[in-house]
């Protein structure tokens, strides 16, 4: 419920936007504004609104498919997508309306924007991994699926928010968010007593289970930082190409041994919180085992999958280039 | 939408129940600890999905009901989530009602925990948990959706096309020729993609649907050879809740087996075999398990006819399974009925009235239905009781158990959608409920010789009660089954049931 009452709250609060934009004498965003269906409104503002009414279109859609299917126990289904769809779209619409604040700004260095930039930056790359949870647990990480998702999207922001504010260190600083966020989870959440509601309960559970610990993002985010810092001149083209290969090195190179950690028993503490099973993993599966999913590819067709995602990073990172210069220029 | 593709598998699947055929309900008459407890739990459609509780106590002072739900045996039976109370009626202090999750398919016991004057008390109640169909939209439902669709897809064309044709642009400039241009192609090239997606969902949507689908429940099958007398049963598994992948074998903790079936009330099946269309003749048997899993028995002598058999098996996790299939048979001249068997052969339900509550058995005996006055009614929980007397009616001095218990019923509509096995317990396996009140299926064996297993009944009456509720509105035939002596007797009996 807190999930659609963002959706409540994105709806009134942009949908104000749009309606006073449209209808009120005088309104200082009027100028500014872009045509949409007869309403006037900064672009941002239809961008969240969508995504508001997006997120409630999904309430009623998400109660039949579990009375059609069952309650679907799993992140990735069509309601839940257009859920996210709508969360997506509120939290751009926001980024969408702040940078065309920014970019009308008198203000030179436009420090509060851009901070704030990063921190929608690292929001978006947090929500990114939530999609994408179901193929990054720990248990994939010698999957070459893992790979190639991590490729396809999160460099996506770390070229956006690097684009759009032109830090330095844009892409650490949105990877540091993501990884402080997740490790507060695993600090926080088990602080806290909780109780199984529903069976089976194959786990005992006496307290909130955080999610997995975080990805290593900060290492390769890091490489691309200093990657863009010497390669200033080049065509964007071409450092998307070196970009997606830095990715997808590093992350490998660092990902990959510290997974096969996260599988020991030193990794079940506090810190690390490998040893919280969600109530309902069965004692079967691969995550309550400690034991990676099996790969069913050769060492020769997973190095072929690596450059694959290579390719796929270059893309998203592109991508993130090219929206970020777009919300560069944004005036409206 | 899919209001139109889930009609089909609706029909086709809604008539599947585990246990019985067209009848999911679950029914027990049980003791939680002082309290005698009359409980219904309905199942969900899907699963996941909220199952519905009603419990009746025949005893007062019970001052609350808690539900959870456990597997019966293995992973999932040890550690149980919170409980859910169950709230008791305001017109009604011995009626309580609540609901609960049932989260995966599996061999699942609801546990009430109740607390009262008398002191606590609990009772497992087996609940097989299985999808049994998808549900379809409805039109309203449907509708509003397309147009909220609709309008999200229109939206986000029109986003598009207004970020090319304006976003750029500086407060108060016009857009020029160009920048319209720019905002057209931009909406074209949107309306593309969003339609893609919209293709692509489908397809997706389309995926999810199939995969569900694939975790209703298809029930093992049963082929029936017929040789001179011998009757060969051969299982086979239609693919239902198999570990044939990785992943599924590493999560899926209830997979089904076709060589783990455990006796219930010391028979590995019961198999009743009843002539179509007049539900006119009976027979209950007891097939024996070969080497090779087959089941065989020797038929005994029999009326010609086209036949129905149905098929009770449990599985070592009290999942409880009945096969069907059909066979015709010759009039069959073998040997006599032996041991459990039982049977009867009376008239077609066409020509029998279901105004008749007594029936005249072979011997001279006659079980009576009574019924009381109160109309019967499908989904309604009710103790369905028949007494068996002697030919002077008097109550006879000598009856026994038949298989462990003072009788077994089975409710069969004449439109061949319910088969139901029912006991005095109620509708729930036998097996089920020693796996969930803790003791092994195998001691059923020990029911012959008048054990003192709580499942037992404490008295040899004349009288027996089944708790159980019709699925649906109909016709029905009711076979009820008591022993005196060591005559099986098989009392035939019609009804007609109206709506809730």
């Amino acid at each position: 419920m807190a999930i659609y009452l963002c959706g409540v709250l994105a709806g009134i609060a942009f949908g104000y936007l749009i309606l006073h934009t449209t209808f009120a004498k005088n309104s200082p965003l009027a100028a500014s504004s872009v045509h949409i269906f007869g309403f006037r409104a900064p672009m941002g503002a239809f961008i969240a609104s969508w995504g508001g009414i997006a997120m409630l279109t999904s309430a009623p859609f998400d109660n039949w498919w579990h009375d059609a299917y069952g309650l679907d126990v799993k992140i990735v289904s069509p309601p839940h997508i257009l859920l996210i769809l709508g969360v997506y779209a509120v939290v751009i619409g926001t980024l969408v309306l702040l940078a065309g604040h920014m970019n009308r700004s008198q203000s030179s260095s436009h420090v509060a924007e851009r901070r704030l930039i990063l921190y929608i930056s690292g929001i978006m790359l947090v929500q990114i991994m939530i999609v994408l949870m179901e193929s990054t647990e720990r248990v994939y990480l010698h999957s070459l699926r893992a790979y190639l998702v991590t490729a396809a999207l999160p460099p996506i922001m770390l070229a956006l928010a690097w684009r759009l504010t032109g830090y330095r260190f844009a892409a650490t600083y949105v990877a540091a968010f993501y990884t402080l966020f997740r490790l507060g989870l695993i600090l926080v959440l088990p602080l806290f007593p909780a109780e199984p509601k529903l069976g089976p309960v194959y786990q005992q559970v006496t307290h909130f289970i955080p999610p997995d610990f975080p990805l290593l993002f900060v290492v390769p985010a890091f490489g691309l930082d200093l990657l863009w810092q010497r390669t200033k001149n080049w065509n964007a083209w071409k450092i998307a190409a070196a970009s997606g290969f830095v990715w997808v090195a590093l992350f490998f190179a660092v990902e990959w041994p510290f997974a096969s950690f996260l599988m020991t028993p030193t990794s079940r503490n506090w810190f690390f919180g490998t040893g919280y099973l969600f109530y309902a993993m069965p004692p079967t599966s691969f995550m309550a085992r400690n034991v990676f999913y099996p790969s069913t590819f050769s060492s020769l067709q997973f190095g072929l999958g690596l450059i694959c995602a290579a390719l796929l990073g270059m893309l998203a990172v592109r991508w993130g280039m090219a929206r970020g210069e777009w919300l560069g220029k944004l005036k409206r | 939408m899919k209001t139109a593709r889930f009609s089909a598998a609706f029909l086709v699947f809604s008539a599947l129940a585990g246990a019985h055929i067209g009848s999911p309900d679950v029914y027990l008459e049980g003791k939680a600890g002082p309290y005698q407890l009359f409980v219904t739990v309905r199942p969900p459609l899907t699963i996941p999905g909220v199952a519905e509780i009603e419990v009746r106590s025949q005893s007062p002072g019970i001052r609350s009901i808690r539900a959870v739900p456990l597997a019966i045996t293995g992973a999932g039976s040890k550690f149980a989530p919170i409980p859910d109370p169950l709230k008791a009626s305001s017109q009604d202090s011995q009626f309580f009602t609540g609901s609960l999750w049932m989260m995966t398919s599996g061999s699942w016991q609801v546990r009430l925990t109740v607390d009262g004057a008398q002191g606590p008390g609990t009772l497992s109640v087996p609940v097989p948990s299985f999808a049994r169909a998808s549900k379809r939209m409805e039109w309203g439902l449907g509708s509003i959706l397309s147009v909220l669709g609709l309008f999200l897809a229109a939206g986000m064309v029109a986003m598009i096309g207004a970020a090319t044709r304006e976003a750029k642009l500086d407060a108060g400039q016009e857009p020029t020729a160009a920048n319209l241009r720019s905002g057209r192609k931009a909406t074209v090239i949107g309306a593309i993609i969003v339609l893609a997606v919209a293709f692509g969902g489908n397809y997706w949507w389309n995926s999810e649907a199939n995969d569900y689908n694939l975790r209703i429940y298809r029930p093992l099958g049963m082929a029936a050879i017929l040789n001179g007398t011998d009757l060969s049963l051969k299982m086979s598994e239609p693919g239902w809740m198999q570990a044939n992948t990785v992943q599924l074998a590493a999560f899926r903790v209830f997979i089904r087996k076709m060589d783990d079936l455990v006796p219930d009330h010391g028979h590995i099946m019961h198999l009743y075999v009843i002539r179509q269309p007049g539900l006119d003749a009976i027979y209950h048997l007891h097939p024996e398990q070969r080497e090779d899993g087959t089941f065989a028995l020797t038929l005994p002598s029999m009326e010609a006819g086209r036949y129905k058999l149905y098929a009770d098996i449990v599985h070592a996790n009290g999942f409880p399974e009945t096969m069907v299939t059909q066979i015709e048979i010759p009039a069959l001249t073998s040997r006599p009925l032996a041991g459990d068997d039982a049977a009867a052969v009376t008239e077609p339900w066409q020509k029998a009235s279901t105004a008749n509550t007594v029936f005249t058995l072979p011997d001279g005996y006659k079980m009576e239905w009574l019924r009381g006055d109160k109309p019967l009614a499908a989904k309604r929980a009710t103790s369905f009781n028949f007494r068996l007397t002697k030919p002077d009616g008097t109550a006879p001095t000598d009856m026994a158990l038949y298989m462990g218990m003072l009788g077994h019923a089975a409710f069969v509509k004449t439109d061949g959608t319910v088969f139901a096995h029912i006991h005095p317990n109620g509708s729930v396996s036998m097996a089920a409920l020693m796996l969930a009140s803790g003791e092994a299926p195998e001691d059923h064996s020990a029911m012959h010789m008048g054990d003192s297993s709580p499942t037992l009944p404490s008295a040899r009456t004349d009288t027996v009660s089944f708790p159980y509720g019709f699925p649906s509105p109909g016709r029905y035939r009711i076979f009820v089954q008591m022993k005196h002596g060591e005559t099986v007797e098989t009392g035939v009996f019609d009804a007609l049931t109206a709506g809730t």
